[in-house]
């Protein structure tokens, strides 16, 4: 028995969903954020303490779970790819305490290959007209009891291949990117110069970048002195101050080692500890860029070149 | 606290628009809060009280444009422990100095006759004439980030801006990026905090809040040049930059 779901009537579900979570129908082409600002918030009181009480209180969560609807498979990679940042070697409680008041339901516009990992409920197209339901989790099967979906037993089942995206086959060797990105630095290639002079150092493509999370917290007083808050907010490699350090000292001041500590960090030691690379290839740091700094291209480069120094005689 | 543990804290207004000082004004609460916690001994635009002993800090909001304005500003210089330029027309000489002298006696002439001789100096930012130990940028100034700085200020915190440029605020506003549909904007090389303001009324950003530190305006530049002429492009540098030290693209 398959479990489908019309077309039709995925706006009817969402509406019925809505009136037990706080419903996000996420639509990628709408926003050039990803969905992790749900979970790390792009600027968000973490705790606060009070003058009069000296007391600490964290904020509570809120009664109503958020369900987020409609995201890609890259997107619940990156998501999966978070969690475990998230997770590993510390929790990180501010995100994991969101993450888990939370559900995810995939929709998935071609036909399914791999396993997909994270996530409560993955909708697969399957013909023009039908999703295929897949429940990942508990919460996953309680959405599929609603009356939305039906159990048919022979439901029309068609290929759709996934279209086809260079970035993210390219994402997805790892082992490669990292060996390469590694010897880019050492080799000091002549892209980290290049970049330097062309990129803006606006921090977008972090900002839009699905898992991309380093952030940075600061302390905002009341003005009145009643109350003080731990805040945090998403940092960016690439800005000036990244790489400030208490006493003021900045160990990354020019924008080249900047920008290759963000290549750095995705690519090799992401790969050092997660066995990732910390990119899926969704494209959105190739999109927002303003210098229209491409990612597909920077990469293919350094391979490229990487991959010639190998067949090239040593000494 | 005692009232004389409290830090005194003037006020002072040169040439400008007197915009800044109405953000103040509008932040009400926290007006109210801030002035419960510092000693506002002068402020012409706010009070009657004015009094001129020494200041723990002073705000400056214009820039001075006549010799006396400038002899007052370096008196106030010395009156004060920490001078603080309030506003885009202290901090880089803002709208002001989208003028020159020369251009501004052609005006003089239309305006009041050829007999008119101005006193007007050029304008240019405070630190032209005296050490300046902070500066809160905006054409107006963000009544919020300003609040801020005066929370930091008064908690004896190290004072400083937030590390991020216009773009920050500019996305998480969801807008479409002006560069990339070839539109000049000096966003990604702008100090952040004034909330993408501009951008979400439909506006470019001219950078009022100053150049970022360590911004790559080159990068910019090249960008520019792609679909701007030069003129237009200097249009955007002069709006606010015209006498800011800050950058140098010609
Ligand atoms: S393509 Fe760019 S934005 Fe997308 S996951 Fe990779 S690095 Fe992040
Ligand atoms: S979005 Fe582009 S210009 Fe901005 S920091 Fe990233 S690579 Fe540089």
């Amino acid at each position: 028995m398959t479990v489908v779901l019309e077309k039709s009537n995925i706006p009817k579900l969402t509406e019925a969903l809505s009136r037990q979570y706080l419903v996000v129908d996420y639509e990628k082409d709408k926003t050039a954020l990803s969905v992790k600002g749900y979970f790390l918030a792009p600027r968000e009181k973490l705790f606060s303490f009070f003058s009069k009480t000296k007391k600490l209180s964290v904020r509570s969560s809120p009664k109503r779970k958020l369900l987020l609807f409609g995201l890609d498979l890259a997107d619940i990679e990156a998501l999966g790819q978070l969690d475990e940042i998230m997770t590993k070697p510390r929790e990180d409680y501010f995100y994991l305490r969101k993450r888990r008041n939370s559900l995810i339901v995939g929709v998935v516009e071609h036909s399914i290959t791999m396993p997909v990992a994270t996530g409560d409920l993955i909708l697969e197209k399957i013909n023009p007209s039908q999703y295929r339901a897949v429940s990942l989790t508990k919460a996953g099967q309680e959405i599929v009891k609603n009356k939305f979906f039906k159990k048919e037993k022979n439901p029309e089942i068609l290929i759709y291949p996934e279209e086809k995206s260079n970035l993210r086959e390219l994402a997805q060797d790892s082992e490669l990117l990292a060996e390469a990105v590694s010897w880019a630095r050492v080799k000091n290639h002549p892209i980290w110069e290049k970049l330097e002079k062309i990129c803006l150092g606006c921090g977008i493509c972090a900002y839009v970048c699905p898992i991309c999370h380093c952030f940075s917290m600061e302390d905002e007083i009341e003005i009145d002195g009643s109350a003080s808050h731990r805040c945090r907010y998403w940092d960016a490699c690439v800005l000036n101050n990244f790489s400030r350090v208490a006493g003021g000292k900045n160990f990354r001041p020019a924008l080249k080692n900047r920008y290759f500590n963000w290549f750095y960090h995705k690519f090799v030691r992401a790969y050092k500890e997660y066995d990732n690379s910390q990119c899926v290839g969704c494209g959105r740091c190739q999109k927002y860029c303003p210098a229209e700094i491409d990612i597909e291209k920077v990469l293919s480069e350094i391979i490229r070149d990487y991959e010639k120094s190998l067949s090239a005689p040593t000494g | 606290m005692t009232n004389d543990k409290k830090l005194k804290l003037g006020l002072f207004d040169f040439t400008d628009c007197e915009g800044c000082q109405v953000e103040l004004v509008g932040l009400k609460e926290k007006l109210l809060a801030l002035s419960e916690r510092v000693d506002i001994v002068n402020w012409r635009l706010g009070q009657a009280k004015a009094q001129w002993e020494q200041f723990d800090i002073a705000l400056i909001e214009g820039t001075p444009l006549t010799p006396g304005e400038i002899d007052l500003l370096k008196i106030i210089r010395e009156k004060s422990r920490l001078l603080v330029g309030l506003g885009t027309c202290a901090t880089l000489g803002g709208i002001p100095a989208i003028l020159d002298k020369e251009e501004r006696q052609q005006w003089y002439n239309k305006i009041y006759g050829p007999e008119y001789e101005g006193r007007g100096v050029d304008a240019l930012p405070l630190s032209a004439y005296v050490k300046i130990d902070f500066l809160i940028h905006g054409c107006p100034i963000s009544g919020n980030e300003a609040a801020r700085i005066f929370s930091d200020l008064i908690n004896g915190k190290k004072l400083n801006y937030k590390d991020y440029s216009v773009c920050f605020e500019c996305k998480l506003a969801n807008l479409p990026c002006r560069l990339l549909e070839k539109k000049p904007c000096l966003g990604p090389i702008a100090q952040g905090a004034c909330g993408a303001i501009c951008l979400k009324g439909g506006s470019a950003c001219y950078g009022c809040f100053g150049i970022k530190e360590g911004a790559n305006v080159g990068a910019l530049l090249t960008i520019l040049n792609k679909f701007a002429s030069e003129e237009e492009i200097e249009n955007y540098f002069s709006m606010f930059h015209n006498k800011s030290k800050l950058y140098d693209h010609r």
